[in-house]
C-alpha cells in the first residue's frame, strides 16, 4: 500500500501542525473558525482512513454529538430567546447554539486525534522526544496508542470467544452480558500486558545512557517550505485571534459573526491551514494514480 | 425470550418515571401568574433589585452586557416593590415570585447542589456572576443588613426590606464590612449568596 503523503514530512513538523491545530480548536468558541475546524479534521481523517471507516465511525460520533448539544441546556439556563420551560426553568435556543458549538468542538478534537494517530506512529513521537524526555515519550506514547490497542485486542478476544460458543442466545440480556465477559477479560489481558511491557523495556535498557535509537527521518526541502507556511500561516491567525477576532458570545444573545476584513482574513488563514493536510494527502494520491496509469 | 421481556419493561417504567418527573411549559403558560392582591390583613415585605455598581465599573462589564436592557440607566432592575408575604416564606420565594411577575430573567443553583445546603443565586436579568470582573456577583440584604446565610434559608417577617445588590468587588462597593480584611471568610461566605470564587 502506498505510504501516506503527509506522513513523509519530519516528525518535528507533524507534531507542532497538530498541536497548533488542536490547541486552536480547543480555544475558541466562534462558530465559524469551530465550524471550520470541523470539517477540516473530518475530511483528513476521511483521506487518511478511507471513507467507509469514516462514516463507520460518524455513525458513532453524530449520536454523540446530539447527546452533548441537548444537555447543556438541561444546565445552563441564560439566554434572551426562551423556546419552553422545563420544571420551571427556561430552555433556550442559545444554550442549545452553544452546546452545538461544544459538540462541535470535542467531536473534531476526536478527529484531530484520529488523524493525530494515523500520522505521528510512536516511533516518531519516540523519536522526537524520547532523547531528552524518555520516560514522558514513553508514557505519552503508550497512552496515546492505549485506545487503538485495546479496539485490536477487543476484535481478537471477541471472534476467540465466539469460537468457544458465545453469543449463541439469542436473548439481549445475555449478549450484554457476553460483552460484559468480553471486557473483563480485555481489562485482565491489558493490565499484565502493560506490565510486561514495563519489564521488556527494562530488560533492554531503555533510557540508559549511551543507547542509540536508530531513525530515519532526515530534514529534506519539502519539510523547509511546509515549515515555513505552517508557520506562518499559524502566527498570523494565532496573532489574530488573541486580537479578539475569534471571540464570540453565546450568552444572552448570539453575537453576530464579524465579516470585516481582518475577521475573513482569520478565517482564510485557519481554513488553508487545516486544510493544508488535505490538500497535500489528495495531491499526492492524484499524483500516484495518475503515475500508474501511464505504466 | 423473558429476560428480554423483563429488561423491556423496565426500561419502559424507568422512562414513565421520568417522563411524569418533567413538567413543559410554553413560555406564555409559565409567565401567566396571578400575584396575591394586597389586602389590608396581609403581611407584605418590600424588594427591590439593583445593579448601580455595574455603571461605575463600566469597562469590567462583559462587552456582551453593554446594553441599556441588560444595564439599566437607572440602576434598578426592580425599583422597590411591596409583596404579599406568604406564611414561612424565604428571601428566595419572593425573589422567585417576583421575577416570574416582573418576566425578569433569574437563573439559580439549587440549595441540593450548594455545600451550604442555601440555592444560590447565579444571575438575574442576564447579570451573572463574573459579567463584571472577577469579584463580581449578586448579594441580598435585609432591612439594609448582609445576612450570614443563603437565600433560601432566610425566612421574612412582616415589613421586611429585601434589596438584591449586584457587587463588583466582593460586597465591599455595596457597603457590605464584615467582608473587610478577610479574604478567607468572604470566599466561605460568599460561596452562600454572592461571588463565588
Amino acid at each position: 500500500m502506498r505510504d501516506k503523503a503527509f506522513a513523509s514530512y519530519h516528525p518535528i513538523i507533524l507534531f507542532v501542525y497538530f498541536t497548533v491545530t488542536v490547541f486552536i480548536t480547543m480555544f475558541t468558541m466562534h462558530p465559524v473558525l469551530l465550524g471550520i475546524s470541523f470539517v477540516g479534521s473530518i475530511v483528513f481523517c476521511g483521506t487518511l482512513i478511507g471513507v467507509k471507516e469514516l462514516f463507520k465511525s460518524l455513525a458513532y460520533s453524530v449520536p454523540i454529538l446530539i447527546i452533548i448539544a441537548l444537555t447543556n441546556p438541561l444546565f445552563s439556563h441564560n439566554g434572551e430567546t426562551i423556546l419552553f420551560f422545563l420544571n420551571d426553568n427556561p430552555v433556550t435556543a442559545e444554550a442549545i447554539c452553544y452546546g452545538v458549538a461544544i459538540a462541535v468542538m470535542i467531536i473534531s478534537m476526536y478527529y484531530w486525534f484520529k488523524c493525530y494517530h494515523a500520522v505521528m506512529t510512536s516511533d516518531k513521537f519516540v523519536f522526537l522526544f524520547g532523547r531528552f524526555l524518555p520516560k514522558l515519550a514513553l508514557l505519552l506514547s503508550m497512552t496515546l496508542g492505549f485506545v487503538p490497542k485495546l479496539k485490536k485486542r477487543y476484535r481478537e478476544i471477541n471472534e476467540a470467544q465466539k469460537a468457544m460458543g458465545i453469543y449463541t442466545s439469542k436473548s439481549y440480556v445475555d449478549r450484554i452480558r457476553s460483552k460484559v465477559r468480553v471486557m473483563s477479560i480485555l481489562l485482565t489481558w491489558s493490565l499484565e500486558n502493560s506490565v510486561d511491557t514495563a519489564d521488556s523495556m527494562r530488560a533492554r535498557g531503555y533510557g540508559l545512557k549511551g543507547r542509540s535509537s536508530y531513525a530515519i527521518y532526515r530534514w529534506h526541502r519539502q519539510d523547509t517550505v511546509m515549515a515555513c507556511i505552517a508557520f506562518a500561516l499559524s502566527a498570523g491567525v494565532i496573532w489574530l485571534m488573541f486580537s479578539g477576532y475569534g471571540d464570540y458570545n453565546f450568552y444572552p444573545t448570539l453575537a453576530k459573526i464579524d465579516v470585516s476584513a481582518l475577521a475573513f482574513t482569520l478565517y482564510a488563514g485557519l481554513f488553508i491551514l487545516m486544510f493544508l493536510s488535505t490538500v497535500i494527502e489528495i495531491k499526492e494520491n492524484l499524483l500516484w494514480r495518475y503515475l500508474r496509469s501511464k505504466i | 425470550m423473558k429476560k428480554d421481556f423483563v429488561a423491556v419493561v423496565v426500561i419502559v417504567f424507568l422512562i414513565v418515571v421520568l417522563c411524569c418527573g418533567t413538567k413543559i411549559q410554553s413560555v406564555d403558560d409559565y409567565y401567566l401568574t396571578h400575584i396575591d392582591d394586597i389586602t389590608e390583613d396581609s403581611e407584605t415585605v418590600f424588594l427591590s433589585i439593583e445593579c448601580s455598581t455595574i455603571l461605575n465599573n463600566w469597562n469590567d462589564l462583559d462587552p456582551a452586557l453593554r446594553y441599556e436592557k441588560y444595564v439599566p440607566s437607572s440602576g434598578f432592575i426592580l425599583e422597590q416593590t411591596e409583596y404579599v408575604l406568604r406564611k414561612g416564606d424565604t428571601v428566595y420565594d419572593i425573589l422567585s415570585r417576583a421575577v416570574r411577575y416582573n418576566k425578569i430573567q433569574m437563573e439559580y443553583q439549587g440549595a441540593n447542589l450548594s455545600a451550604y445546603g442555601s440555592v444560590y443565586i447565579r444571575g438575574i436579568n442576564y447579570l451573572y456572576e463574573f459579567s463584571c470582573g472577577p469579584l463580581s456577583g449578586w448579594m441580598y440584604t435585609v432591612n439594609g443588613v448582609f445576612p450570614n446565610y443563603g437565600c433560601s434559608k432566610y425566612e421574612l417577617k412582616d415589613g421586611d426590606v429585601i434589596a438584591w445588590v449586584y457587587t463588583c468587588d466582593l460586597g465591599r462597593d455595596v457597603g457590605c464590612e464584615w467582608l473587610e480584611n478577610n479574604d478567607i471568610k468572604a470566599q466561605s461566605i460568599f460561596g452562600l449568596q454572592g461571588v463565588g470564587i
